[in-house]
């Protein structure tokens, strides 16, 4: 095959993360980044052949200059965005993928380090967890060069029975110098019956070219419950991949209210491991695509315990040439008996030129299991257009009455009202303007 | 208010008006009547400008104007009102939200004052009440899960609200029981007045017994093939359509040239 530009993309990033020579950490981890090169550079960036990645081209990394270490990134320049939650929320901000010092004062019971703090008091955890990081082959790609660069990071830990509130984190880049990659690492150690809100908020400065590469591995101890909310209004010109991965054991919870408002190329992949019964995984995701942007939703869980639930409902709204994907993927293990597995992924295309791929994946072996799933790709309802336009409504502005509500059943799922109001306006400033008519285009489909 | 002369109109290049004339004064209501099929919701649908229908000959004058070089919002604006045979379930729309937004177009088209949401509730809340209409349909989406009775009345109530001063009520009558039929009727009367001109679509004289018209006509195969006053509905409902079809309209329509 032959791929001379990705080829050399590789080999020049695979040479500078090995120029960048030990970063801190013990030996373990030393080995383990070694690794991470190594595979990176032998198996490459996914491409089309990459069944994972068939959709989601990684063109956008190739104006990317390596990644980045170190903190001297230039972090005075980042202009830090409106805060989302008000201002008692405890906050951590991460600027050009540095996190910024000083950390903000934990609530009792809560600790909030940053890595080589966690490391020194949380190891054995975080040892599990990295090295739980598959690295091989080009659909890992971005994971081996995340573990490779592995430096930056955030340990949250919650004690047992701790409520720790909200933790808001906010992401942000500089529209000057280069282009980096940068990778940051979360982790979110729940033990039993701690509950966290865990915000994220995603936004550059208008013009910021800049790559992110980020993991969160959290882990919840028995009856423990994470809500993790996903705020991103990144420029176009922003190039963002999220990996969250769950640990989950018995009764435990969790929550991803997610909302993708911006970026150019945006993917999150998920993963969810419900490993003791009556775990409950929910992920609710909306995006707003004009222009050329990208949003793949990459969703697996994993039912290897009996009587979990889970549940995906993805909305997408698409305008432009722009163009999502979904993936829902759910496994219920022999033996996972009385799960329960809902799927929704419904979208709207605005524009002839826009495109989507869903795809639900559902394996089942178990007995007993409550299974429903449900795909659409459709148009406005043009029925509904005219229905709103025979009351005095123009027509752009019942289109956008008709999408904003499409999206609202996904902002509806955030429990804290004002957030939700908050979140759904910020929807609705994000739509595609114009909003053309597509009376000659299909009705929707159900 | 409306003068409709020598209407034609297609639907998906099949024609379905074939030379219709209606004039309708201010102040009247006017009940057309007529088989399935007709095109009576074809007419409706023309008036409030409906894509897809297209008009190939004849004119429709609405208070001097040229209605058809209107948007269907801009007719909306303009005074029209179309109570649907079969309203559109939206889901997602408030129902408040939906009509105060509506009415707040208009107003701005007006150039009258938006009503905040305080304002707005002091406004509809008696007009809820005449047609038995719940708080709890209020916050629900627009017609979403609403029974065939609720449609109609929310059909009825959102003509309460805005106020048309041309309203064409399309089979509002059909799927209601007959108090559900007495609550709408009531909704409707109300709601004459000199200013005001109503066309009542109905496929049945039921309704005609409460909201009595000045004038009724009957539309077959595209136009009106007879008109006269309120009991030439009654002869209909007598007769039935099929005797109508089977040539009983040119007696009727020698009855009442008498
Ligand atoms: N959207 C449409 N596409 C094709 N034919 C239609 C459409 N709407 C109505 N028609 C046809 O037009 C004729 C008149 O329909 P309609 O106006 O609904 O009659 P009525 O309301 O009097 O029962 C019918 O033959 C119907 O099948
Ligand atoms: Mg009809």
């Amino acid at each position: 095959m032959n791929t001379s530009s990705p080829m050399t993309l590789v080999d020049r990033w695979s040479e500078s993360l090995r120029a960048a020579g030990p970063l801190p950490g013990p030996g373990w981890l030393q080995r383990l980044r070694e690794r991470a090169v190594s595979e990176f550079s032998e198996s490459g960036l996914p491409n089309r052949k990459t069944e994972s990645w068939k959709y989601t081209p990684v063109r956008a990394f190739e104006k990317l200059e390596p990644p980045a270490f170190g903190s001297d990134r230039g972090v005075q320049a980042v202009v830090r965005p409106q805060a989302l939650l008000d201002a008692d929320c405890t906050m951590v901000d991460i600027a050009n993928g540095v996190l910024a010092a000083p950390l903000p004062e934990a609530p009792n019971g809560v600790s909030i380090l940053a890595l080589a703090e966690g490391m020194q008091r949380y190891e054995i955890q975080l040892k599990r967890l990295i090295e739980k990081v598959d690295l091989e082959g080009s659909s890992n790609a971005f994971a081996a060069l995340n573990t490779a660069c592995l430096e930056q990071g955030l340990v949250v830990h919650v004690s047992e029975n701790v409520h720790a509130g909200a933790l808001l984190m906010r992401w942000a880049s500089s529209a000057g110098g280069a282009s980096q990659f940068q990778s940051f690492r979360v982790f979110l150690l729940l033990e039993a019956g701690a509950q966290l809100d865990f915000l994220e908020q995603y936004q550059s400065e208008e013009t910021a070219e800049k790559g992110l590469n980020v993991i969160i591995q959290a882990e919840l101890g028995h009856g423990a419950a994470l809500g993790h909310i996903r705020v991103q209004s990144e420029p176009e010109s922003m190039t963002l991949l999220t990996s969250t991965s769950i640990g989950q054991t018995a009764d435990s919870r969790y929550s991803y209210r997610g909302f993708d408002l911006g970026g150019g190329m945006v993917r999150h992949e998920f993963e969810a491991e419900l490993n003791g019964p009556r775990a409950f995984a929910d992920f609710s995701g909306a995006f707003v695509l004009d222009n050329k942007r990208h949003v793949d939703n990459h969703v697996s869980v994993d039912h290897a315990s009996p009587d979990c639930r889970s549940e995906q409902f993805f909305r997408g709204v698409l305008g432009g040439r722009s163009r999502g994907v979904f993936n829902g993927r759910a496994l219920i293990r022999t033996g996972a008996d009385g799960s329960s597995v809902r799927q929704s992924n419904a979208n709207l295309l605005l524009s002839e030129l826009a495109e989507m791929d869903t795809k639900p994946e559902l394996e089942i072996y178990a007995d007993e299991v409550e299974a429903s799933h449900g795909a659409t790709v459709g148009r406005l309802d043009e029925d509904a257009v005219f229905y709103l336009r025979t009351r005095g409504l123009g027509d752009d502005q019942a289109r956008r009455m008709l999408t904003s509500a499409f999206c609202r059943a996904v902002t509806e799922r955030i429990e804290d009202r004002a957030l939700a109001a908050k979140v759904a306006e910020m929807v609705d400033s994000a739509m595609p303007g114009g909003l053309p008519g597509n009376s000659a285009g299909p009705k929707a489909e159900s | 208010m409306l003068e409709i002369r020598n209407l034609h109109a297609t639907v998906g290049g099949k024609p379905i008006l074939k030379g219709l004339d209606l004039k309708v004064d201010p102040g009247e209501v006017h009940a057309i009547m007529g088989p399935n099929g007709a095109g009576k919701s074809t007419l409706g649908n023309v008036i409030a400008g409906r894509e897809g229908y297209e008009v190939t000959a004849g004119e429709v004058i609405y208070n001097g104007k040229d209605l058809l070089e209107l948007e269907p919002e801009e007719r909306a604006c303009e005074g029209i009102f179309l109570a649907f045979q079969y309203p559109v379930e939206i889901p997602g729309v408030n129902n408040t939200y939906f009509l105060r937004a509506a009415l707040n177009a208009q107003r701005k088209y007006r150039g009258e004052p938006e009503l905040d949401s305080m304002q707005f509730l002091k406004l509809v809340r008696a007009k809820l009440e005449i047609l038995h209409i719940s708080d709890d349909l209020m916050h629900r989406a627009v017609n979403e899960g609403f029974s065939g009775g609720e449609k109609k009345r929310n059909e009825i109530f959102q003509m309460a609200v805005l106020e048309p001063r041309l309203a064409i009520l399309d089979e509002t009558d059909s799927g209601l029981d007959i108090d559900a039929l007495r609550i709408v009727a009531e909704g409707v009367n109300r709601q004459r007045s000199e200013k005001r001109s109503i066309i009542v679509v109905t496929h049945y004289q039921r309704l005609l017994d409460y909201i009595v018209p000045d004038r009724v006509h009957v539309l077959a195969d595209g136009k009106i093939a007879a008109s006269g006053g309120a009991e030439l509905a009654l002869k209909l409902e007598e007769q039935g359509y099929t005797w109508l079809e089977q040539g009983g309209i040119q007696a009727l329509d020698m009855e009442i040239r008498a």
